[in-house]
């Protein structure tokens, strides 16, 4: 009879989810943010930032929302507008309203279809790959200075 | 040696029930002291330094949310152990301490359970739960870094929280955020206002951005209420005083 509804029992559970966290740095979606925005904990942006935005934690991008800056994070899922370079250190989720003008580094990259992307994509992984190809050819240039080293000791 | 501070509201016959019981149990604790009546125009800061002075060790507040802002917006500063026991309605402080409303306050009081609280700063005085600006057309930079205004140069309304988590009214959406005293940071919410009603503002979603120092300017004089008090302002600084307040809290605290 005093069951609670689902969207009640939801809202709890939200709730519950929201105050273990820590607090999240929100920009609403009629505030104009502008300067260096840096944040150790998730960031939200609903609204507009100009200048660079930086967080240790979660970027999200709220559609409709417009950064105008350079971006580092460590996860972003983005579903607004970015002009800007975007460097995240570990997975970067482009949603279908996503919309970025920027070059792009990250470990893990994942685009619903619709999303727009001008710019360069630079992914972790294969740029190690390639540094780990490279080594050989180091070694073989050590190898022939210690070789010359040799001869004038000599 | 116990000092207590009971505000003057204590003198209404509905409270003398309340306080013969709370009376009783302090002597039961062997925790009873000198009991000081607060007036309205009461310096709480110079009655608890001298107090300070003849040997008192913890000095105790009794009454409601507004006594204990009236005490501590003055006497943050004072090096002694507050406690509190609250009386009567409007004691929200006291949940988020942990400290039930009424003669329960006597047992987390004689347990002694201390913790170092961080209070908010604002132009030469203290606040412990919240400051609140009334809409009006100001700007906000956070710690010399980035600059917030509503878009259009709306006005907007700012609350910064420190001891209390703080609900917008007639924002169903907006989930509860618990916020907590000992995080290191204030949080500050602002809600830019998109038009006007009859009597109501009509608010935006709000935004939140935790900080440890920001400037709030305005070309225009805004009111400021701290804990309860306001004043006219054109610029106010407000920064996070780190374990600044020794507090006997209880077992249930909300942090």
């Amino acid at each position: 009879m005093f069951q609670k509804s689902p969207t009640e029992m939801q809202n709890e559970v939200e709730h519950k989810i929201y105050s273990e966290d820590t607090v999240e740095t929100v920009v609403g979606p009629s505030v104009h943010v502008e300067g260096d925005f840096s944040s150790e904990g998730n960031i939200l942006v609903k609204g507009s930032v100009a200048g660079s935005v930086q967080t240790s934690k979660l970027l999200t991008v709220e559609e409709g929302a417009k950064i105008t800056a350079n971006v580092r994070a460590e996860n972003a899922i983005i579903s607004g507008e970015i002009q800007g370079n975007v460097r995240i250190s570990e997975k970067l989720e482009l949603t279908l309203s996503a919309r970025v003008t920027g070059d792009i580094s990250c470990k893990v990259l994942a685009v619903e279809a619709g999303a727009l992307v001008y710019g360069k994509i630079i992914m972790k992984g294969l740029e190690d790959a390639s540094s780990k190809k490279k080594l050989p050819l180091k070694k073989r240039s050590l190898d022939k200075s210690d070789m010359s080293e040799e001869l004038e000791n000599a | 040696m116990y000092v207590y501070l009971y505000d003057s509201f204590l003198r209404k016959k509905k409270f003398d029930s309340t306080m013969k019981l709370v009376e009783t149990r302090l002597t039961d604790f062997g925790i009873a002291g000198k009991i000081i009546r607060l007036q309205q125009y009461t310096n709480a800061f110079q009655i608890i330094e001298e107090e300070i002075k003849r040997g008192a060790t913890t000095v105790v507040i009794v009454g409601n949310d507004e006594t204990f802002g009236h005490v501590l917006s003055r006497a943050a500063l004072c090096d002694t152990v507050f406690g509190f026991i609250p009386v009567g309605p409007e004691n929200s402080i006291a949940e988020v301490l942990g400290i039930s409303v009424g003669a329960g306050a006597c047992e987390v009081l004689a347990k002694r359970r201390k913790l170092l609280l961080d209070v908010g700063w604002f132009n030469n005085r203290y606040f412990i739960s919240r400051l609140h600006i009334p809409p009006a057309d100001i700007t906000v930079q956070y710690d010399d870094k980035f600059s917030v205004s509503g878009r259009d140069s709306n006005p907007m309304e700012l609350v910064v929280c420190n001891l209390q988590p703080f609900v917008w009214e007639k924002a169903k959406k907006f989930k509860e955020v618990a916020v907590h005293p000992q995080d290191g940071k204030l949080e500050a919410f602002i809600r830019p206002v998109l038009g006007k009603k009859i009597i109501r503002y009509i608010y935006d979603d709000p935004s939140i951005f935790p900080f440890q120092e920001m400037v709030v300017s305005s070309k225009k004089p805004f009111i400021v209420e701290a804990d309860g008090k306001s004043s006219k302002e054109t610029k106010i600084t407000i920064r996070l005083a780190k374990n600044r307040l020794n507090m006997v809290v209880g077992k249930d605290r909300s942090f």
